[in-house]
Order: C-alpha cells, then sequence, then structure tokens
C-alpha cells in the first residue's frame, strides 16, 4: 500500500474492513515495524524459496574445514562432532540488525538459510541442482557445492546410516508413496529439558561445573585397580561428557562475539546515545547468558534464543516445542509488575521481536519437506495457557502479551497453540479469540484436560510431567521433562495413509513408484462380504505402519553413536547424569507417535464400498477396482454416485462414524503392537500440513469419489471440503463419537468460520459456546480460518495486495500468497460454517 | 604486505592483538546491520574488496 493511503487511513477504518494486516503496521512501535519488515521470508512459495534467499556456503565449508581437518585425529567421534559444532560457532559470521534488542540466527546473514553438509547427501545434492538458492556467483558456488558434496558422500548421517537399515523398507520409505521425511536422528522434531534448562536453576556455566566433577570422578574411577563392564562403558560416558562440556563452552564463547560486536558498535559506530544504551544492554546480555542463569526478560528470551540456535546448528530441527509464557513469564512478572523497569509497551516490543527472531530462523530443507510445509520452514508451533505440574492455571500475564505482539506482528510461524482448560480467564478466551477474528488462524485451540490424559494413557507419564507438556511439532503433546521429553522425533512416521484404501484395490503394489509397497493381500474382487475387504485394509494398514516405525526405531537405536547430539545432550538432566547421550533410548520414557496424513479418506471410501458395494448392491469390487485404476474415466456418473450417494464423515451420520470409530480402533490396537525402542506405544496422530497437496498426484483414485491429482482432505479429522452438509454442530459431534484418550494420539480439525457473522461482542459469546460444545464434547482440538472468501479471492486476482493475508493451512498457519494456487483452492472450498 | 590489521574494520581482540574481527556495516534489501567475522591482524588484505586503511590516531 502507498505510503500516503497508509498514513491517511485510521486503524478503525481498516479494522472496520478487516484488513488486519494495515491495521498492526499502524499499531506497532516504530521499532518492531521495522523489525517485521526487515524478516527475509524463508518459507517456500509452492516449492521454491524466495528470491534473494540463499544456502548458507559459510557454515557448509567451516564444518567440512574442521571434519577434513580432523579425518587422522584419533578422537571419538562424539568429540569430533563437538568440535565442529565449537569450529562453526567460534568462526560463523554474526550480526546484529538495527533496532534489534535480540540477537542469534541460525545462519550467517539474514538471507541465508542455514545448511548442514553431514546430514544427507541426498540433501546436499539439493542444494547443488537449486540455482535460485545458490549465491551469486552461481556458477562458483555452485563449484565450491560440488566440492563440499563430493567430500560428504558416503560420510553424512544418512549415507552411514544406509547400509545398516533393511533395504527393502528404505526403498519403500524412499519411493515417497508413503511415508514423508528419512530417518534421521539429526533431522527432525527435537523436544527439549526446559525444566532442566530454563527454570532459572542453572545455565551453561553450572553445567560445566557438574560435567568436570563428573569426569574427575569417573576418570579416577576407571583408574583404579580393576576391571569390570561398567568400566568398559565409562570410556563412552567420559567421551559423551567431554563432548557436551566441548558444546556448552563454545556456546558461551559465541555469546561473548555477540556481546563484543555489540560494544564494537556502541563505541566506535553509533551516534544516538539511546541505541548506544541498547547496544550496551546487548552486550551485558550475552555476557550474562547462556553462562549463567537470566536476571530479567531480555536475557530470559537472550537465553532461550541461543539454546535454539545452538541446536539448530547441531541438528536440522523441523519444530519449535516449547512454552514460552511458561518459562519466561516470571521474568515478564518481575520486570512489568513486581520491579517495573519495563513498561507494558516496552516489553511488547520485546516479546514481538522474540516472535520475530523465531520467523527469520530457516535451515535448507528437501523439496519434499518444501512442499509438505508450504509457506513456513518448519512447524514452529508454541505452546502456552495450560496447568503447572500442580493442576493450577498456568496462564499469566505473558501469555496475553504474547497474544497481543502477535496480532502487531502478523507473522505465519511460529503461531500459537493455546491449551484450553475449564479454568481459564475470560480475559484471557478474549485474547485467543481476537487473534482468530484478525484472522491469523491461531491459537489453536488444545483441550488440556483430555491431552493430559492422553499422554498418560498412551505413554505412562506421570501425571505431574504430563501437565507439562508442549507441542512437539504441530500437535503433539510432549513433556518437558527429564524423562519424559523426546529429543527427535524423525518425520519419516508419517505415513500417507490413502495409500492404505488405495492399496487393498492394487493387492499392495503401487502404480505410482511402480513396487510392491504394501501387503500382498488377494484380489479385491474376490472379497465376498464387508469384513473380507474390511480385513485387507486393516493389513495393509498394519503393513505401512510398520515399514516406518521399524526404520525409526532403527535409526533412533543407533543414533546415541552414529548420530549424537553432544548440545542437546549438554542441556538435558538425564545425559549430564548418565554420560548417555540424550537420544540413548534407555534414559527415556518415550513419546513417539506416528503423523497420520490423509487418513479421512480411508472412512469415506469404507463407507462408500460398504454402502454401494456390499449393501446396495450397485456395484461389484470388480467394476470398482476397473474404475480406481480407469482414474474413473468415462464413469462420471458412477464416481458422483460415490461421491453423492455415500455417507460421508462430518455430517453426525452413524454410519460412516462409526467406521471411523473401527479405523481407529484397529489402530490404536496396533499402536500397542508397535513399540520404541523405549519400550513404548506408537499411536497415530491424524494430520495434514499440506500433505494433502503433496500427495494429491500421488495418491491414485478412491472409492470416495476422489480422482489422482485432487487434492487431499486438508485435516486429521476434518471432513472433505464441502461434504460436510450438516452445519458446525454436526462436525463437533461426529469428532465427539472419538475417544480422544484412547483413540489415538491427538486428531487436527480445521474449522473455518464467518469473520462477519463473528464480529463485536455478539460474535464472541457465539464462538464461546462454540468452544464450550467443542471441550463438552471431549475433542482435544481445533483450529479456525476467519477470512472471507471475498478477501481470498481477492488475494488470488491480486497478491500484491496481499501480500500479509495468513490463513490456517492444517497444523500451521501460511500467508495465503506463499502457498501454491492448489492449496489456496482447497482453502477456499472448504465449508464456512454458520454458528448459532 | 598490507594486512587486516591496517584495516578500518578490524578490531583486535584486547588480550591478544594479532586477532580480532572484522567488523562491516551492511545494507541488504531488507534490513540494515553490523556484522563481523573472526580476523587475524596478519591476514592478507591485499585481495579484499573492503579494505579500507584505518586512519592514524
Ligand atoms: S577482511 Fe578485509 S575488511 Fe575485514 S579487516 Fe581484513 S582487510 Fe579489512
Amino acid at each position: 500500500m502507498a505510503q500516503a493511503a497508509l498514513k491517511d487511513t485510521s486503524v478503525k477504518e481498516f479494522e472496520k474492513k478487516q484488513e488486519w494486516w494495515w491495521a498492526a503496521e499502524k499499531k506497532r512501535s516504530k521499532r518492531l515495524d521495522y523489525l517485521r519488515k526487515a524478516i527475509w521470508k524463508k518459507g517456500a512459495i509452492g516449492g521454491l524459496y524466495a528470491p534473494g534467499v540463499k544456502v548458507d556456503l559459510e557454515r557448509a565449508q567451516l564444518h567440512t574445514q574442521k571434519a577434513k581437518e580432523m579425518e587422522m585425529s584419533p578422537d571419538a567421534y562424539v568429540i569430533k562432532f563437538a568440535k565442529m559444532f565449537a569450529h562453526i560457532l567460534d568462526n560463523k559470521t554474526i550480526f546484529i540488525t538495527d533496532h534489534a534488542q535480540l540477537v542469534g540466527y541460525t545462519g550467517s546473514l539474514p538471507h541465508t538459510m542455514g545448511w548442514d553438509p553431514s546430514a544427507a547427501s541426498i540433501l546436499n545434492e539439493e542444494a547443488f541442482n537449486d540455482p535460485t538458492a545458490i549465491p551469486d556467483p552461481v556458477d562458483v558456488n555452485q563449484k565450491v557445492i560440488r566440492e563440499i558434496n563430493n567430500y560428504w558422500i558416503g560420510k553424512t548421517d544418512l549415507d552411514k546410516m544406509m547400509p545398516v537399515f533393511d533395504m527393502e523398507d528404505l526403498m519403500k520409505m524412499l519411493s515417497g508413496s508413503i511415508g514423508w521425511g528419512v530417518p534421521l536422528a539429526r533431522g527432525g522434531y527435537s523436544s527439549k529439558d526446559y525444566e532442566y534448562i530454563m527454570t532459572g536453576k542453572r545455565a551453561f556455566a553450572a553445567i560445566i561445573d557438574e560435567l568436570d566433577r563428573k569426569i574427575d570422578e569417573v576418570d579416577e574411577e576407571v583408574h583404579q585397580p580393576g576391571a569390570n563392564a561398567e568400566i568398559s562403558k565409562a570410556y563412552d560416558k567420559l567421551n559423551n561428557w567431554d563432548a557436551m562440556k566441548i558444546t556448552l563452552e563454545a556456546g558461551i564463547r559465541i555469546a561473548k562475539r555477540y556481546a563484543r560486536l555489540a560494544r564494537i558498535i556502541a563505541e566506535n559506530f553509533e551516534e544516538d546515545p539511546k541505541r548506544k544504551e541498547e547496544l550496551l544492554k546487548i552486550a551485558q546480555t550475552c555476557e550474562r547468558v547462556p553462562a549463567h542463569p537470566p536476571r530479567n526478560l531480555q536475557e530470559s528470551f537472550q537465553y532461550d534464543i541461543f539454546i535454539q540456535m545452538m541446536s539448530r546448528t547441531e541438528a536440522i530441527e523441523g519444530a519449535w516445542p516449547s512454552r514460552p509464557d511458561y518459562y519466561h513469564g516470571p521474568y515478564y512478572d518481575k520486570d512489568v509488575n513486581i520491579d517495573k523497569t519495563l513498561t507494558r509497551e516496552e516489553a511488547l516490543d520485546l516479546v514481538g521481536e522474540f516472535i520475530i527472531r523465531a520467523a527469520e530462523v530457516c535451515q535448507f530443507k528437501p523439496k519434499w519437506t518444501r512442499e509438505g510445509l508450504q509457506g513456513i520452514d518448519g512447524t514452529w508451533v508454541w505452546t502456552i495457557g495450560g496447568v503447572d505440574r500442580n493442576g493450577k492455571d498456568a496462564c499469566n500475564d505473558l501469555t496475553v502479551a504474547l497474544m497481543q505482539a502477535a496480532r502487531l506482528v502478523r507473522v505465519a510461524n511460529p503461531t500459537l497453540s493455546f491449551r484450553w482448560h475449564p479454568k481459564v480467564k475470560d480475559e484471557v478466551m478474549r485474547e485467543i479469540f481476537e487473534c482468530n477474528r484478525q484472522g491469523l488462524g491461531y491459537p489453536n485451540m488444545r483441550n488440556d484436560p483430555i491431552l493430559v490424559a492422553n499422554t498418560m494413557h498412551w505413554y505412562g507419564h506421570p501425571i505431574e510431567e504430563a501437565r507439562l507438556w508442549a507441542n512437539q511439532a504441530c500437535l503433539s503433546p510432549c513433556p518437558t521433562t527429564k524423562h519424559g521429553f523426546q529429543p527427535m522425533r524423525m518425520a519419516n512416521a508419517t505415513a500417507n495413509c490413502a495409500k492404505i484404501i488405495e492399496y487393498v484395490f492394487t493387492s499392495g503394489f503401487d502404480p505410482v513408484v511402480n513396487m510392491q509397497v504394501g501387503a500382498e493381500t488377494p484380489d479385491v474382487a474376490t472379497f465376498k462380504n464387508f469384513e473380507e475387504f474390511f480385513a485387507a485394509w486393516t493389513l495393509q494398514m498394519q503393513t505401512i505402519f510398520s515399514i516406518l516405525v521399524r526404520a525409526v526405531n532403527r535409526a533412533r537405536t543407533l543414533a546415541p553413536t552414529m548420530t549424537p547430539r553432544p548440545f542437546l545432550s549438554g542441556v538435558s538432566e538425564r545425559s549430564i547424569e548418565s554420560g548417555l547421550d540424550t537420544l540413548d533410548p534407555s534414559i527415556e520414557r518415550g513419546n513417539s507417535w506416528i503423523t497420520a496424513f490423509t487418513w479421512v479418506e480411508n472412512v469415506d471410501s469404507l463407507a462408500a464400498v460398504k454402502k454401494l458395494v456390499f449393501e446396495d448392491k450397485k456395484y461389484t469390487l470388480a467394476q470398482l477396482k476397473e474404475a480406481l485404476a480407469k482414474n474413473w474415466e468415462g464413469l462420471e456418473e458412477m464416481r458422483l454416485d460415490f461421491v453423492k450417494n455415500a455417507p460421508k464423515w462430518g455430517n453426525d451420520d452413524d454410519y460412516v462414524d462409526d467406521i471411523m470409530l473401527r479405523c481407529l480402533d484397529e489402530a490404536a490396537k496396533f499402536s500397542k503392537v508397535l513399540k520404541d525402542p523405549s519400550g513404548n506405544n506408537w499411536p497415530i496422530l491424524p494430520e495434514n500440513v499440506s500433505g494433502n497437496i503433496h500427495y494429491a498426484n500421488i495418491v491414485g483414485a478412491l472409492p470416495n469419489g476422489r480422482r489422482l491429482g485432487d487434492a487431499l482432505y486438508d485435516g486429521g479429522i476434518s471432513p472433505g471440503p464441502g461434504l460436510d452438509k450438516k452445519g458446525p454442530t454436526a462436525v463437533l459431534k461426529s469428532c465427539g463419537k472419538i475417544d480422544h484418550i484412547t483413540g489415538g494420539r491427538a486428531f487436527l480439525l480445521n474449522q473455518r468460520l464467518s469473520p462477519t457473522q463473528l464480529a463485536g461482542e455478539k460474535g464472541y459469546q457465539l464462538w464461546s459456546s462454540y468452544i464450550r460444545t467443542w471441550a463438552d464434547l471431549g475433542i482435544d482440538h481445533i483450529q479456525f480460518n476467519m477470512v472471507d472468501d471475498a478477501t481470498l479471492r481477492s488475494a488470488q486476482k491480486d497478491p500484491e495486495k496481499y501480500q500479509e493475508v495468513i490463513v490456517r493451512v492444517a497444523g500451521y498457519s501460511a500467508h495465503f500468497v506463499d502457498v501454491s494456487r492448489k492449496t489456496q483452492d482447497n482453502i477456499i472450498q472448504r465449508t464456512v460454517q454458520g454458528l448459532g | 604486505m598490507t594486512t587486516c590489521k591496517e584495516c578500518k574494520s578490524f578490531f583486535p581482540l584486547e588480550n591478544d592483538q594479532t586477532k580480532g574481527d572484522c567488523v562491516q556495516r551492511v545494507k541488504d534489501p531488507r534490513q540494515a546491520y553490523y556484522q563481523s567475522r573472526p580476523a587475524k591482524a596478519d591476514d592478507d588484505a591485499g585481495a579484499c574488496g573492503s579494505f579500507q586503511k584505518k586512519q592514524k590516531t
């Protein structure tokens, strides 16, 4: 928008037109406005990175340089790895943005994406083959990348792991038909032991002291007369502890580099006395943390940013499990309410900047990930609200400030996820409503009592730990505790579930990748009744889940030695105590889950087969098999019969809803047969990110009337777009029939509501009573899009004018213009539910 | 040979003057910032396009 028009239009006018992004721009402070506009948008747009965003060659070069230098060193691998980590932190370029009060970034420069060349050669080749992401001059830097890639061939984590996986499983998984991602323990979602590291009791210096004590003690023990198995294990422990220490010391050093840079700017370049003061505050902050526990809000945020930056130097992290109001809230309270060293406005600036520092984070990812996460780099879903370990309401002033700041900075990532419980105050609920009404698509709502019970049911986490959960990725609760936190959830335990029903018709043969992937069930045409058909479905489900889980289990079992994480171990109590890498399954309780993409297609397809084939006998299975093989070509009438005349999930129709329950029941039973390396269960979690678009050309025609290429349904248990014809309460009633404690890990439900209907106090009351129904039905999740069709269609026509419109895609939000046309259409297609 | 220590952008460490940081002002299309990376006082500045002679004080 032209500056003049922006100046002449009042906040109220923008709000009246529901142009919240312009209103936010006018309302936020100059600092926040500068920092918000300073973000290089890193989320891929329709699978491609935005112009100007480049792969960070510096980190890859530093990593490679140190790896080469240490090739002949006698150090254990974990020590070598820690030294590479330290070398990167000691030598990478760092920067401080004008007006910033918080520092620290994963890449070397603001427009770069961290690239870890040690993760996987297939990722490295993507860097080589993506000229749009290679820094200028492309020809020269492509040669640099070639050299780096050549060095790492056979040495990356995945290259090393491949030979020790079951090759058949691996090929099926890497075919891209049933799974998503690769089984790497340094690539996925890392929860953290925040109870150890973020409660102000200790920081890096104290941990280093503890490590020194451990090392001295055990070193002494192993050199006493005697020999036994424990002594053998102690050598590995000593190496692990040494490696942890190397990474923590490097963490303190890089913070000091930031402190020094801030002082150099203040003393040599900056003329504005106020900014000088800010720079000196940055210096003091970085001299304090992460070495020592924070004393105020700025230090607390800075400490967190450093930990995230370091963890993202060590591994490719695709998520951001955190609970910012819970862990930073006490500092907010101290600064704003008790000591009054910060005004609310100053605090809001810091909170907004804290969000921005996360929004800019990016690590170079392969194309399949970018396509599945259109518009964002990873699912930075921050958990707020909820209860403390004693069950008391944990909401605080920072809970509210985070939502207020989110409305001012309006980023698509991170998003907020609210742990609702019956004691949440009305003032907090109003903030949640306001964020959603202003079109952010977040916070989503999580039903805390249900999820605490769910977390205990599936993994046996004690109640005090279960209450401390944060989303590990989009939706899966994970305690932030010593034995409860899961250091790595690998994305490849993500099943493309539409293949389950597809394989029933192909006897497990996948026509897209041209290989036998599923179970060789009998020819579908031979099934005499629905029970036989359902038994084949169950076997295909079990087969697909098993392939994915076996690979993850293998990777997690080998991870402590082959792909250790000394930094993450260094901030984990269980590793400090035991000397074992934090990835070691023996010191974790287990919190694994299978993400079930494209789940509901199974339910609608099974219902259609049951009704039209076995009950109405309108078609035979042989006819249906042929129709699907032909992608319904020339059979439009038959296809529409399957679309219109078979019951569909989400209409409070027991016929199809019972099939959903039966499918979930089979999956839940099998979830207890599958075990992770900690010996715990593998429940399923139906949700999609934007996998429903990614898989559109991979999943063949289905009995719900879908054709190859059509977008799949958008949510974990959301009805198919436009197929929920009985209104919002019917959707909730269908979803409420599921037992959200024992039926699975969590269930994503997308709903579109009308922003016009929800205007004003009446709108809030309507939404509140809808939320009460949702909670009463025991549904664990719901999220909203409240942007009307007219705005979305205008954004399609005139994307330049609507750059800032945010939509809820699946477990995350994205700027509407950054997702593919197909995803945009899919969002518009979703039924707008009228409440009341 | 011209070296980094003669450059305006070089800031030596207090406790070890042979090492320091190369600190530069950068304006990219979205933001302005100061960047810093480690440099050695005796690094060759001959090939550095950003070299600026330090003023004698
Ligand atoms: S690298 Fe270049 S700009 Fe930096 S200190 Fe050396 S000569 Fe100066």
